[in-house]
């Protein structure tokens, strides 16, 4: 087993109490290797209660004009570094109500990632896996959603609006795709179904009859997979007011902004509160070739109020130290300002922010030299966060999977938990 | 004479230089069939003995509508129609099987359809090189021109390989620049092989060392793609260079940034190089980014020449079994090595005589693949029924048929042709095209990694109340829907209709009454009944016998 991956982190009392019931009683360590693949041990861990809320950053936020300011230095820009409510930890002045959160959050300021543009990093920044490798790696939220949710469920386990990641289930499969709200949290157009209550009910219970007919002679599993996603399908229907906020949202708007990610924002912690276990809401644009600044000022005033807000309300109702709030983009940005009063992608150090489900707050873990142009100290990368990340959430990171014939880990060989991160 | 039948005893890698011999020793000495014998029947002998040995108990032969179905799917990539389906079960002929195979892999569908498996083989839902290959319509109407004409698969392979017929570059054009990924994709598609990891380390399970691997990538590292643009199509050139080599490091581990490798010897895959002649002193090799126009000059020595002939060549130990072992897969569910592109030496075959037979014969027949497909599938073993007993969805025994789901575009297609859609509006294809990449990625991959399975619920979003699928099943003039309304047959024998035309199969008795009542619950009411028909038809077309091919 991994070392790191502590029985306890995998699973609960229960878990583990059923676990050693199925295998004979005896309470002891050694017992772990095998409990820890027992079927029973894997169900309780998929209700281990964790959660995760992935605020992506299209485009990449820049470092420099958020978490990892260089005051007076070249590479500065013209925003202004205020204090917060941790000693020493500085941020950007357009997140004045982050400002008053930084103690819940840990901020990694020496990300090294290795795919520098948008299709190659939103892939990698959310399988941990460079897209160039031929295997079909899953994405983090398809993760979250096998081993944190659960397909009985009436709501899907991977809900995701705006600019988001596209990587998909990969070799875990349809039962963990993602299901995707527009732009603006509406629905799917495929989810309205215009058919009368009890024509659709008739029609189902004639689907059913036919199903079970048939598989009285044909017990083939393709054919029960079948027929358990359409009435996943139609669960997801019967509870799709869970997606609707708009009675609520006229109270919400002036907390969380009224813009689409602020409403994101408020509809995940709606979402989470009703057990789903993994929401992703893209934030655009943060490509800011040209014009950095005008293009930041805009952005972090509608990232300001909706993330604090939504750690606010996590934490009111006892949940944040179960949610893990993620706040990160592809790539970060050039310290050296263009002729546009632009920043390019930049990905020799970033930054990233964490918060929840146990992660240590008010902290900052690695740094970046004076200028920004390199990681001085505990380099990060795309495998240690997603380490860490799953690691916070329960889930070992060095789980295998098969495509075909050939494993596949949850994160690469080399990546490692960022344990001063972990409570 | 046992002993190489075992493939155990095969050890491919470490003696290449015997191995071929005794193969061809071993062709021209035995057969496995007997004179004037099918292949067919060597399949049921092999397959029946591997039930004896294991224990296995196999299911009834299945009735004519399974049979029609699957043949259809497999061969044509759809389903009969209402009137195809009737003719079918009506025909009292005892050899009707035989007639229908003979008729079906000459229909022009059965080209597309097989160009269609083999251009999601090579290419993938998700191309590598996206730019360049994403839209490859030229390569698929070379390809299925080849299947058209049934080229065999050797002369198939050879032309892919050089590259040298309008349309036929795409291959190569996939792995520009990346000879390394084109010799993993070579050995594993046309010769079984996986090499992928001698790419980084010497492989830790079989003889293969990263500098077979290199040697391989050789054959490709001189490869160069012209890009031209003629009216709105690009069209690609293959060239070679005459010189460049592989340069090899040492394993991955141990690389160390700005080290530059040491040139590999080329080698084909189990370690014969074909000689290669010193280039002249003189010799300067033309600078090919300023070549904007076909054609590249010749290669003062071609060694992708070289390589499609070694991989083709009869005696190839790799190229015909990787073949027969694929074909065999795509009709059985199974490869006889599973996975199909894991045919190492040291992999079993679960059925060892059998697989040597069909690479054997498949040489002796000229690499003639329609002639390989009708024999598979005129087998027992291919018509086994697919009811009964056990899960799993593709049997390692072949007991019972296997049961796969449609791929993206013949499910598709059959909805066209279940609901008429195609002869009430007269028109070719798919549905609308707008929609095709969105079908793609709502049906297109719906299997966990390891090859089973998993409905999706996007899937059924889309079936539950898109309206793309409402809309083809609503009457329109002359299909399916406008038909049953306007028969005056009893509802009895129009329910039969439906059935045949949706499912391929008449309803059991239950079944058919059910659906009757169903859909005359209020049969006064024209409107609530054209409904109700509606609600059956989607209700058909939403079940598993629709979904796969079983």
């Amino acid at each position: 087993m991994n070392p790191l991956c502590t029985p306890q982190e995998h699973f609960s009392r229960r878990a583990f109490l059923k676990g050693s019931l199925l295998t004979g009683g005896g309470v002891s360590v050694a017992n772990f290797g095998s409990l820890f693949q027992a079927q029973a041990a894997v169900n309780e861990a998929q209700k281990n209660g964790k959660r995760c809320i992935l605020l992506w950053m299209n485009g990449g936020a820049s470092q420099l004009d958020t978490f990892d300011m260089k005051p007076g230095q070249p590479t500065a820009g013209p925003f202004r570094p205020i204090g917060t409510n941790v000693d020493g930890l500085q941020i950007c002045e357009y997140l004045p109500k982050m400002a008053k959160v930084a103690d819940k959050l840990a901020v990694i300021r020496s990300m090294r990632t290795g795919s520098p543009g948008h299709p190659d990093g939103i892939y990698h920044m959310h399988t941990g896996y460079k897209q160039s490798e031929r295997t079909p790696h899953a994405e983090i939220g398809a993760v979250i959603a096998k081993y944190c949710g659960n397909l009985d469920a009436n709501l899907p386990s991977f809900v995701r609006m705006g600019p988001t990641g596209n990587a998909g289930p990969g070799y875990l499969g349809p039962n963990y795709a993602p299901f995707s709200l527009q732009r603006d949290g509406r629905m799917p157009t495929f989810s309205a179904n215009s058919l009368k209550p009890e024509v659709r009910e008739r029609r189902a219970e004639l689907f059913r009859f036919l199903e079970t007919e048939f598989a009285k002679q044909h017990p083939a599993e393709p054919f029960e997979s079948h027929r358990l996603a359409k009435e996943r399908a139609w669960r997801l229907l019967r509870a799709r007011e869970a997606f609707d906020v708009s009675k609520e949202w006229p109270k919400q708007k002036d907390r969380y902004g009224d813009s689409n990610f602020g409403r994101g924002c408020f509809m995940a912690l709606k979402l989470i509160e009703r057990g789903v276990p993994f929401v992703e809401i893209g934030h655009d644009n943060y490509d800011s070739h040209a014009n950095n600044f005008v293009c930041h000022k805009a952005n972090l005033q509608q990232l300001d109020p909706a993330w604090s807000t939504l750690l606010l309300d996590l934490e009111d109702r006892g949940m944040l130290e179960d949610t893990l709030v993620v706040w990160m983009g592809e790539v970060g940005r050039t310290p050296n300002i263009n002729n546009r009063a632009g920043r390019d992608h930049y990905v020799r150090a970033w930054s990233i922010v964490l918060a929840g489900a146990g992660i240590q707050g008010g902290q900052v873990y690695g740094a970046s030299d004076k200028d920004g142009r390199d990681v001085a100290e505990n380099p990060v990368s795309e495998g240690d966060l997603f380490a860490t990340i799953y690691t916070a959430l329960g889930i070992n990171p060095r789980k295998k999977h098969f495509w075909g014939k050939r494993p596949v880990w949850l994160t690469p060989e080399d990546a490692a938990p960022i344990k001063p991160l972990l409570s | 004479m046992n002993n190489l039948l075992n493939p155990k005893a095969f050890t491919l890698v470490k003696f290449p230089m015997i191995l071929p011999h005794f193969i061809i020793v071993y062709l021209l000495i035995t057969s496995a069939l007997s004179a004037g014998e099918q292949l067919r029947v060597v399949i049921d002998r092999e397959v029946s003995a591997a039930w004896a040995r294991e224990k296995v108990e196999p299911v009834q032969l299945a009735d004519d509508a399974t049979f029609l179905r699957r043949v259809y799917l497999d061969l044509v990539g759809t389903v009969p129609t209402y009137k195809e389906a009737r003719a079918f079960l009506d025909d009292l002929a005892k050899d009707k099987r035989a007639k229908l195979v003979d008729k079906l892999l000459v229909d022009k569908r059965h080209a597309k359809h097989q160009m269609q498996i083999w251009d999601l083989i090579i290419f993938t839902r998700n191309p590598a090189n996206p730019a360049f290959t994403r839209k490859r319509d030229v390569f698929k109407s070379w390809l299925e021109k080849q299947f058209a004409q049934n080229v065999p698969w050797d002369a198939l392979v050879r032309k892919m390989m050089l590259a040298e017929e309008p349309g036929s570059a795409m291959f190569h054009v996939q792995y520009r620049n990346k000879p390394e990924d084109e010799t993993v994709a070579v050995s594993r598609i046309f010769l079984g092989t996986q090499l992928q990891c001698a790419r980084c380390h010497d492989h830790p399970f079989e003889d293969l060392s990263q500098k077979d691997f290199y040697g391989m990538a050789g054959f490709f590292v001189r490869l160069q793609v012209l890009q031209e643009t003629k009216g709105k199509e690009k069209v690609y050139t293959i060239g070679e260079k005459s010189s460049g080599e592989v340069l090899f490091t040492g394993p991955a581990a141990d690389a160390v940034p700005g080290k530059k490798g040491e040139p590999v010897k080329l080698k084909f895959l189990g370690g014969v190089s074909p000689k290669e002649p010193a280039l002249p002193e003189d010799f300067k090799e033309p600078d090919y980014r300023k070549i904007k126009k076909a054609p590249y000059p010749k290669p003062f020595f071609s060694r992708k020449e070289k390589l499609a002939a070694w991989m083709t060549s009869t005696d190839n130990p790799y190229f015909a079994r990787a073949a027969v072992n694929r074909v065999w897969s795509q009709f059985m569910g199974r490869g006889l090595v599973h996975p199909v592109d894991d045919l190492k030496p040291k992999s079993e075959a679960s059925h060892p005589v059998l697989l040597d037979a069909l690479a054997k014969e498949f040489v002796a027949h000229k690499f003639d693949l329609r002639w390989l497909i009708k024999e598979i599938v005129l087998s027992e073993t291919y018509q086994r029924d697919s009811a009964g007993p056990g899960t799993v969805a593709g049997p390692k025994w072949y007991e019972r048929a296997r049961v796969r789901p449609l791929s993206a575009e013949e499910l598709i297609d059959a909805m066209r042709v279940a609901t008429g859609f195609n002869v009430a509006e007269g028109i070719e294809g798919k549905m609308p095209s707008s929609a095709s990449s969105y079908m793609l990625k709502i049906f297109g991959k719906p299997t966990d990694g390891r090859g089973n399975f998993q409905g999706g619920v996007p899937e059924h979003l889309y079936l539950n109340n898109g309206s793309q699928l409402r809309g083809i099943i609503r009457p329109k003039k002359g299909n399916l829907a406008d038909t049953l309304l306007k028969s005056e047959a009893p509802w009895d024998e129009r329910v039969d209709h439906l059935m045949l035309a949706t499912l391929t199969r008449l309803p059991s008795s239950v079944e058919r009454e059910k659906l009757v009542a169903y859909i005359t619950e209020k049969k006064d009411d024209t409107r609530e009944t054209q409904e109700r028909l509606e609600e059956a038809t989607w209700a058909l077309l939403n079940s598993a016998r629709f979904r796969f091919n079983y």
